[in-house]
């Protein structure tokens, strides 16, 4: 059954199309991969399918229900979770107080002021074990904007997974990192998406083809090509546009 | 449990020192001191949950607190005039509804973004109630403002609140509520969420909320406490004008909070303290406390920018590090020169502006037509100044020193 659904979805910003006709299926419990040469659109593609742009024409639908043009938190509420290109996470914050405000809303929080935080043990003791899972817990009482880089990609893949949603969508999960974090990010990017569906933009080759079940690409607003990695790697459409010079490499 | 006990040993400590406070002070100028101060109090905390809290920087936070301290007033003459039966130590609380509802309207429409947006609409807010006050005479009173009596109300307790003590009990007990209350807002989840907007609206969005939302509801429990404050005032003063909701007060609640310390519950209180210590006692020796005030306010935006709180809360890692006694000489080596110094320029300053031309300062009379007084004054200032700056690397070792802690990235701040 497919989770997420865009059916001929159009952005334009002014005059100029950045996406033009996108028609794309993810099944439920898919690790699916959107790649492209810069400027292609896939963040843009993010950006309209949780929420931060409205679409231009076209629907969107979250296991059948529409939710393009909903506000983000209507659709981070309906289970989907996104993570963002630039670190996106609570500065200011103690790093259990991030993944705590992640977990809030799903476990019926909502906008209480009656509820007070220290005694909800439940809640407490979930934000705890997403910190265990992310490998953070040492860190738990730091100010989140002083952790070192990879570990802050951590934490935000920490409150996109405390929310619970069945849908998480990373953008470019392990740009900047070294190849040993990048491979650490990796793994830990399986284990905690085990039994979702992973939707994920990322540059590296090499992550993409290990990882996803099926791939995309993007070009100039047109998804060109939908299938499996090793269909994708002879597509001799996808070589010309895009990986060319990629595959030269390897 | 260790924490909640601590905790909990804080607020008995607070509650006890408001209770012992006038037996120790018992003036009638300490008493009204400690009535001032409560009402800054309740009313900077209230405005830190706008901008130390939400990251809403409100120039227009006085329109809730005045609004409050009207309608108390009115609320005082309706029961002088026996339109309403019911003893003064609620008004506070109406106060605070009207604050309330005056924050429900008004943020149902300033909150939709924090930033430029939010300051402006609060200080357009500010200007037209502040124009409206002097327009609408029957409510506000026009220039003269309102004036009531609160001692026509029924007794509380044989208590008729004739004299400043019993208001004191009475601000103090509000306050103590008030104060509770707005820290365990903090600790709520709307209260670490407008953390959260405040750090990242965006990303508050995408983790279920409505940034808007959770503005707007700090803003009506900012705008209830407020209200609080207001009917204090109203209670405390029995005499509410114009300048209560004006931008003045407006400014004056940005400066307590700011000084205090944005980051820390503790810091308005502090700020609270201060800046009424410098309005009441200040004022009394000096024309010049105004500029005193905008002085202490560049200093700290410039020199402490997380406010007296912050300043304090710097030291933590040195105090348990049980090294905080290394810091004691430099400090002094560094602070005895720099309040010379200032002590130099505010005699230059009073100098300047006195009419008799001369003042007398240890047994010297110095007269400001005299050119040898301020050779000698910008002497002291410049030699003091010159020792201060020699001593600043010697401090800045030892501090390093007294917060050097392996493996922890914290002691660089």
């Amino acid at each position: 059954m497919s989770i997420l659904t865009l059916n001929n979805v159009h952005k334009h910003f002014g005059e100029t199309p950045i996406i033009c006709g996108v028609n794309l299926n993810i099944e439920e419990g898919e690790r699916h991969a959107i790649i492209g040469p810069n400027g292609a659109g896939k963040s843009t593609l993010f950006h309209l399918i949780s929420g931060k742009y409205p679409v231009t024409e076209g629907t969107i639908s979250l296991r059948g229900q529409a939710i393009q043009n909903l506000p983000p938190y209507e659709i981070a509420r309906r289970g989907l979770a996104r993570s963002f290109q630039v670190t996106n996470i609570f500065p200011r914050l103690s790093v259990f107080e991030n993944i705590r405000c992640g977990l809030l809303w799903k476990m019926g929080y909502g906008y209480s002021f009656w509820n007070l935080l220290g005694r909800q043990h439940d809640l407490n003791t979930a934000a705890h074990g997403i910190l265990d899972q992310i490998g953070l817990s040492q860190r738990a009482d730091y100010p989140a904007g002083e952790l070192a880089y990879a570990q802050q990609r951590a934490l935000e893949l920490g409150i996109a997974i405390a929310s619970g949603a069945e849908v998480i969508m990373l953008d470019e999960p392990v740009a900047g990192m070294s190849h040993s974090e990048a491979e650490n990010a990796v793994a830990l990017i399986r284990r905690v998406t085990e039994g979702k569906t992973l939707i994920m933009v990322e540059h590296d080759m090499s992550i993409v083809f290990g990882i996803a079940d099926r791939i995309s690409v993007l070009v100039y607003g047109e998804l060109i090509a939908c299938d499996t990695p090793s269909n994708i790697r002879s597509s001799e459409k996808v070589q010309e546009a895009y990986l060319g010079t990629v595959t030269a490499d390897e | 449990m260790k924490k909640i006990l601590t905790k909990s040993l804080v607020w008995i400590g607070y509650l006890a020192v408001l209770l012992l406070l006038p037996q120790f002070f018992d003036s009638i100028l300490a008493v009204s001191l400690f009535n001032q101060m409560a009402i800054a109090i309740v009313f900077a905390l209230s405005y830190n949950m706008l901008l130390g809290q939400g990251g809403m920087l409100s120039f227009g936070h006085a329109v809730y607190f005045g609004l409050g301290g009207f309608l108390a007033v009115h609320a005082l003459l309706l029961i002088e005039f026996e339109t309403v039966y019911f003893s003064i130590v609620y008004i506070p609380l109406l106060a605070g509804l009207v604050g309330l509802l005056a924050a429900l309207f008004i943020g149902s429409f300033s909150t939709r973004k924090a930033g430029t947006v939010f300051a402006m609409i609060s200080l357009g807010i500010g200007e037209l109630l502040a124009a409206s006050s002097l327009i609408f005479v029957s409510f506000f009173g026009g220039e003269a403002g309102v004036s009531g009596d609160r001692t026509y109300g029924p007794p509380l307790f044989g208590v008729e609140f004739f004299q400043n003590i019993e208001i004191y009990y009475l601000a103090a007990a509000w306050m103590f509520v008030a104060t509770l209350f707005m820290y365990l807002f903090t600790q709520t989840p709307a209260g670490r969420m407008a953390n959260a907007v405040r750090d990242n609206p965006e990303r508050a969005e995408f983790i279920g909320y409505s940034a808007r939302r959770v503005r707007y509801i700090s803003f009506c429990a900012s705008g209830f406490f407020a209200g609080i404050a207001g009917g204090l005032y109203a209670l405390n003063y029995e005499f509410v004008t114009e300048e209560t909701l004006n931008a003045v007060t407006s400014g004056r609640v940005l400066l307590m909070a700011y000084i205090g310390g944005l980051g820390y519950f503790i810091g308005p209180i502090l700020g609270a303290v201060i800046l009424t210590l410098m309005n009441s006692l200040l004022s009394n020796y000096t024309d010049l406390w105004m500029l005193y005030l905008g002085i202490l306010f560049l200093l700290t935006v410039l020199f402490l920018p997380k406010g007296f709180a912050g300043f304090i809360m710097m030291h933590r890692v040195a105090w348990l590090q049980r090294r905080i006694r290394k810091l004691v000489l430099p400090y002094l080596a560094t602070a005895i020169p720099a309040m010379v110094f200032m002590a130099t320029c505010v005699l230059m300053l009073e100098l300047s502006h006195l009419e008799d031309e001369s003042i007398s300062v240890l047994n010297m009379e110095l007269s400001a037509s005299s050119s040898s007084t301020w050779l000698g004054l910008l002497l002291i200032a410049s030699t003091s100044m010159l020792v201060t700056r020699r001593t600043l690397p010697a401090l800045r070792e030892a501090w390093e020193s007294a917060n050097h802690v392996a493996d922890e990235p914290e002691s660089k701040s």
